[in-house]
């Protein structure tokens, strides 16, 4: 590019730089939104990945959901002889209580964790006071009013709840602490998001005192190793693997420290980046208006460029320069609207992502941003710039004559589309920017997505989504076309209006309905979600889950429950957990299916239970249910001994697990594996909020083994508090797990998700405003002539407020009628799809869309037009 | 010559043929409407007629296609307007630079000053069109045309948007260049005193060549 034509773009940029404020606008929101989430995910994996071997606890971390077997402890015993440091942590879910002199005994469910002297390995704890860990965990002779008194680092929820502070006492099962500080920071702990309640860290003596760690009892225990220089992780991982096979033990490294938390994180990254991307792309839509729009007043200029012997590349080439200059503004814009968004983020994703997040703002993203931002502008403004190559060099003496409503006026529709079609198809620039526009989105969407797959379905839906907004709007067109319009004030006028050519009323109609499409679909989704958890619990849902109540409590619970509410319906089973070994008799190897969809299945814990008859809720569809008066083989042959128990398995997980009738499986209850065989195959209605279970055995099929009581009850609201007090009180090994708490707890997460990719979404609809308003002004010179011509002939203000705010809810009305239809069928797709759940027709969210966008769109419009209605109409004349 | 409008082809020209001649100066003549604007359009490339043939120096340019027309246009026509056609962001030299720079001449510079010099418009180099005054805007389209030394000059109503004395100082320079640069000028004109400067002047009546004569020869310095 010379340096002439290079001036030239600059001062048109320069001379006419009001009119690019728009495109401005579209870019930076775009980019903007894009930036912020991309300055996110790299602050969570900075987070995540900044310092692993501190969110792992060690190098290396050996877990186990039940004490550590004796081969086990052989194993750990064996690597203190290797230079390699050792920390033990217990987890565990506990009532703590207080004693209060004045009112009745208060009780929390808390995260209980005890640590050893050698915790954290990496990283650090920090408290309020700062004091060493040993002598804020030792037990304290004095200053607590039982003996032994441990010390207990509490979470400053904790305090909240029960009112205590720091020098306050409390009960864990039987032992007694007294609080010595407040917990701020644990290295091994993430996002507090997902806990059942708030943390309590004591030593390992304290957890041997409270006496809650009895057979069968719910627990995590988590070895964690510390390297020397000389030992490698690798071998010392496969010989760890390969020693505790047999043990049931988890062994995880560093390098996959937090994996499920990176995985959600990941995953809300993702979502919230094809929004930001999908912003930007109706920011595109901004930018193509404003080109062509520029382009439209640029004609003469292109004429004489050409007479004086400029070709059409050179030429497009010089615009593009100025379009990519203007895009690059844009783009540096938003980054500062980024880095804005960025600060705002973790506001609205409070709760959800580690507290401790930094907000660093990192190159890689600011340059990603302006690069996306620049390729977006590039690409939205090719297309309206191929329009140069039809500009007439005769222009600069012959007006032009737009020839296509003689086509549209003489030639059937179908002909016309044929015209079109075989016009566009022989023009080969076209053709080949058409398709580098579709390769270059999908391109750009796959590396958004960080997957070709999903690219290639978010760019399938985007198209969709486009043909249907504008086939939408057409058929509204034609429907509008046929309609008589009573001669009432402007009303004709405004409506021909909408479908004048250079008006862009499809573009923005589109714009907005992109908009408009994605807040329906978030609404609906989240509305059904938190319908689910709030207000479709059947009446008969329990209220409280009791668990780890030993068998010889049984007798005990039961006592308490009939003396104190003897109205209240409870239930009991005894559960055992188990991991799966085998299968049909092979083994199963949890790595081969660590990350594997629905692998889980393999990897997981499974809850078992026996029981002699089909649950309520559950609908068997294979097999039989065993007949308890005979012991017979599911093949039903009557008198057959019974080689190995029976088992019912939940349909989804048989699927997935490859299970039929007939399959054996290899259960590992606490260091002891049964065998059993799939008698038959269980439909599960999980929103039930019954207990449930994935496998349910044989009577007897345990016998022996470490198994306790799961229980639930349902009590009125009012004695829920004292339920609670009550079983603790007499059984503080027993943990009450509140379901109102819990669906509160999921609830609130899940609002608070729902704000941040909602807030990216109405940044979206924002976009679409500015379109909108781009769009407008783009004509505001030729409305003004038109408005001054109207005035001229005598119509008053509020006859063309009334003309405008027609045309203006006519668009909006098209927008929110289409986008809404959109954004139903999207979130019927999501939910029937993904999240198996039936699709409501909410009347309130999408009248109240429809409303709102009808305003926006009539706000957006004013705003865009105000100014005009002010100018005296022979001021506007004379500039003829 | 034939135009779309409102489903109707309106013949524009027909039946035209002539020969212009190196360094000739011809005058095109004819009442508004008459096609004379679209007959010099045509022999600059900027319209295609809808029969027959325009050569200049042996080439055919009916059969260019756009971009080789752009090409051919750039090398041998210059082209002044009634509306002088400034592009209105750029300086009066970077105006007459540019043509030069769309064939990818970047050292055009001190060859527009001289050519500005020559107009009487040194003292203006600077200035955007909308600060000059319409002769000085012409002067520097003169400039501008004169800069790629076109074989061929085409001038439609160079003085119809200008008062006569500026106009016939903005002619006189026209033909100084013409003389200076050895173009063969057509010139578009309703101005039947300036047409009689011509050495042929060819005149136009609804898109018909009805006339073509030869002026007595006149010298230029009686005209002005």
């Amino acid at each position: 590019m010379t340096p002439v034509s290079v001036k030239l773009a600059w001062r048109e940029i320069h001379s006419a730089w009001s009119r690019f404020l728009f495109l401005f606008f579209c870019i930076a929101l775009g980019v903007g939104a894009i930036v912020a989430v991309d300055l996110f995910a790299v602050n969570v994996e900075q987070v995540i990945l900044g310092d692993t071997r501190a969110l792992l606890g060690g190098d290396v971390e050996l877990s186990w959901r039940r004490a550590i077997s004796d081969k086990g402890r052989t194993v750990l015993d064996s690597l203190t002889d290797r230079d390699i440091i050792l920390s033990h942590v217990t987890e565990i879910a506990a009532m703590a209580t207080v004693d209060s002199p004045h009112s009745q005994t208060a009780s929390q469910l808390v995260e209980l964790k005890a640590i050893d002297s050698a915790y954290p390995l990496y990283g650090q704890l920090v408290v309020e006071p700062d004091l060493p860990n040993a002598q804020l965990l030792d037990p304290l002779q004095s200053g607590c009013g039982r003996s032994p008194c441990f010390g207990a680092l509490v979470q400053e929820s904790l305090l909240i709840r029960l009112n205590l502070i720091v020098g306050s006492e409390l009960q864990i099962g039987k032992a007694s602490f007294l609080i010595t500080a407040v917990l701020k920071k644990e290295p091994d702990r993430v996002a507090n998001g997902f806990s059942l309640g708030p943390r309590v860290i004591i030593s390992r003596d304290a957890l041997k005192a409270t006496t809650l760690i009895q057979t069968g009892t719910r627990i995590q225990e988590r070895y964690r190793l510390s390297l020397s220089d000389s030992t490698s992780l690798e071998p010392l991982m496969g010989e760890l693997r390969g020693r505790l096979s047999q043990e049931g033990a988890r062994v995880s490294s560093f390098r996959d420290a937090q994996p499920r938390l990176r995985r959600f994180l990941d995953q809300l990254n993702l979502y919230l980046g094809l929004i930001g991307f999908t912003v930007l792309l109706v920011g595109g839509i901004g930018v193509a208006c404003t080109i062509q729009g520029f382009l439209t007043q640029k004609i003469p200029i292109i004429a004489t460029l050409k007479t004086l012997g400029a070709d059409s590349s050179q030429i497009i080439r010089l615009y593009l320069t100025q379009s990519l200059i203007l895009g690059g503004i844009g783009s540096l814009l938003g980054v500062i609207v980024g880095v804005i968004l960025h600060r705002g983020l973790p506001l609205l994703l409070q709760g959800i992502i580690p507290e401790t997040m930094p907000l660093n703002p990192t190159v890689a993203p600011v340059l990603r941003g302006i690069f996306l931002g620049t390729l977006a502008t590039l690409a939205f403004s090719l297309w309206p710039l191929l329009a140069i190559r039809h500009v007439s060099p005769a222009l600069v003496y012959r007006q032009a004559v737009d020839h296509s409503q003689d086509m549209a006026n003489s030639q059937s529709r179908l002909t016309r589309w044929r015209t079109i079609l075989k016009r566009w198809w022989n023009d080969r620039a076209q053709v080949m920017v058409s398709i580098s526009m579709m390769v270059g989105v999908t391109g750009l969407a796959m590396w958004q997505a960080h997957s070709l797959t999903l690219g290639l379905f978010f760019s399938g839906a985007c198209a969709i989504a486009v043909l249907l907004l504008l086939g939408g709007t057409g058929a509204l067109y034609r429907i509008l076309g046929h309609l008589q319009i009573p001669q009432w004030y402007l009303l004709p006028h405004a409506v021909k209006n909408l479908q004048r050519p250079g008006n862009f009323t499809k573009a923005m109609t589109l714009a907005i309905g992109i908009g408009v499409m994605l807040m329906t679909t978030l609404t609906i989704v989240q509305r059904s979600l938190l319908d689910l958890i709030g207000n479709q619990i059947p009446s008969q849902a329990p209220s409280f889950f009791f668990i780890d109540i030993q068998p010889d409590q049984y007798p005990q619970f039961v006592d308490v429950l009939q003396q104190k509410f003897p109205d209240s319906p409870y239930k009991l089973v005894p559960v055992v957990r188990s991991r799966l070994t085998a299968i049909n008799g092979q083994p199963i190897d949890p790595e081969e299916h660590k990350g594997q969809r629905n692998g889980w299945y393999f990897t997981r814990e499974y809850a078992l239970t026996t029981s002699q008859d089909l649950p309520k809720d559950n609908v068997l569809t294979q097999g039989q249910w065993w007949d308890h008066t005979k012991e017979s083989d599911p093949d039903g042959t009557p008198g057959k001994p019974l080689d190995f128990p029976l088992v019912s398995v939940e349909e989804d997980a048989a699927k997935n697990l490859g299970l039929t009738l007939g399959s054996t499986l290899t259960l590992d209850i606490q260091g002891v594996p049964i065998v059993t065989k799939v008698g038959s195959l269980r439909q599960v209605d999980w929103g039930s909020f019954s207990m449930n279970f994935f496998m349910i055995l044989q009577p007897g099929s345990f016998d022996g083994a470490p198994f306790t009581y799961i229980a639930t009850t349902r009590v009125p609201t009012n004695h829920e508090v004292p339920l609670q007090q009550a079983i603790v009180a007499v059984m503080p090994n027993v943990t009450a797990i509140n379901v109102g708490d819990v669906l509160e707890n999921i609830g609130r997460i899940f609002h608070q998700l729902a704000l941040g990719i909602q807030a990216l979404a109405l940044l979206c609809l924002v976009t679409g405003a500015v379109v909108m308003v781009a769009a407008i002004s783009i004509n505001r010179y030729r409305r003004l002539h038109e408005l001054a011509i109207v005035k001229a002939l005598g119509a008053s203000r509020r006859l063309l407020v009334f003309s405008l705010g027609v045309e203006f809810g006519v668009i909006g009305a098209f927008a929110g009628l289409v986008g809404l239809g959109l954004g139903c069928l999207l979130s019927w797709s999501l939910l029937y799809f993904f999240f198996d759940l039936t699709w409501n027709f909410d009347l309130i969210v999408l009248s109240t869309g429809l409303l709102l966008t009808i305003l926006l769109s009539l706000m957006t419009g004013f705003l865009g037009t105000y100014r005009l209605l002010g100018f005296p109409p022979l001021s506007v004349l004379r500039q003829e | 010559m034939e135009l779309q409008a409102a489903n109707q082809s309106v013949k524009i020209l027909q039946n035209i043929s002539f020969e212009v001649f190196t360094n000739e100066v011809v005058a095109i003549v004819g009442p508004s409407g008459s096609g004379k604007s679209t007959l010099l359009g045509l022999l600059a490339g900027l319209d295609r007629p809808t029969q027959g043939s325009i050569r200049i120096n042996q080439t055919d340019i009916t059969t260019l296609t756009e971009t080789e027309m752009a090409h051919f246009r750039r090398k041998h026509i210059g082209y002044v307007f009634q509306a002088f056609h400034l592009l209105p962001t750029l300086t009066a030299l970077e105006n007459v630079v540019l043509p030069l720079e769309l064939q990818g001449i970047s050292t055009g510079t001190l060859r527009a000053k001289a050519l500005l010099q020559s107009v009487g418009l040194e003292h203006r180099l600077h200035h955007y069109p909308v600060q000059l005054s319409g002769g000085e805007q012409q002067r520097v389209a003169l400039a501008r045309a004169f800069i790629v030394r076109p074989p061929l000059l085409l001038a439609d109503e160079p003085t119809g948007n200008l008062d006569s004395s500026t106009g016939a100082m903005v002619i006189d320079l026209l033909w100084e260049l013409h003389q200076q640069h050895g173009s063969t000028l057509i010139l578009v004109t309703h101005d039947m005193s300036l047409a009689a400067r011509a050495q042929r002047i060819l005149a136009l009546r609804d898109g018909v060549m009805v006339n073509e004569t030869r002026p007595p020869l006149l010298s230029s310095g009686s005209e002005a």
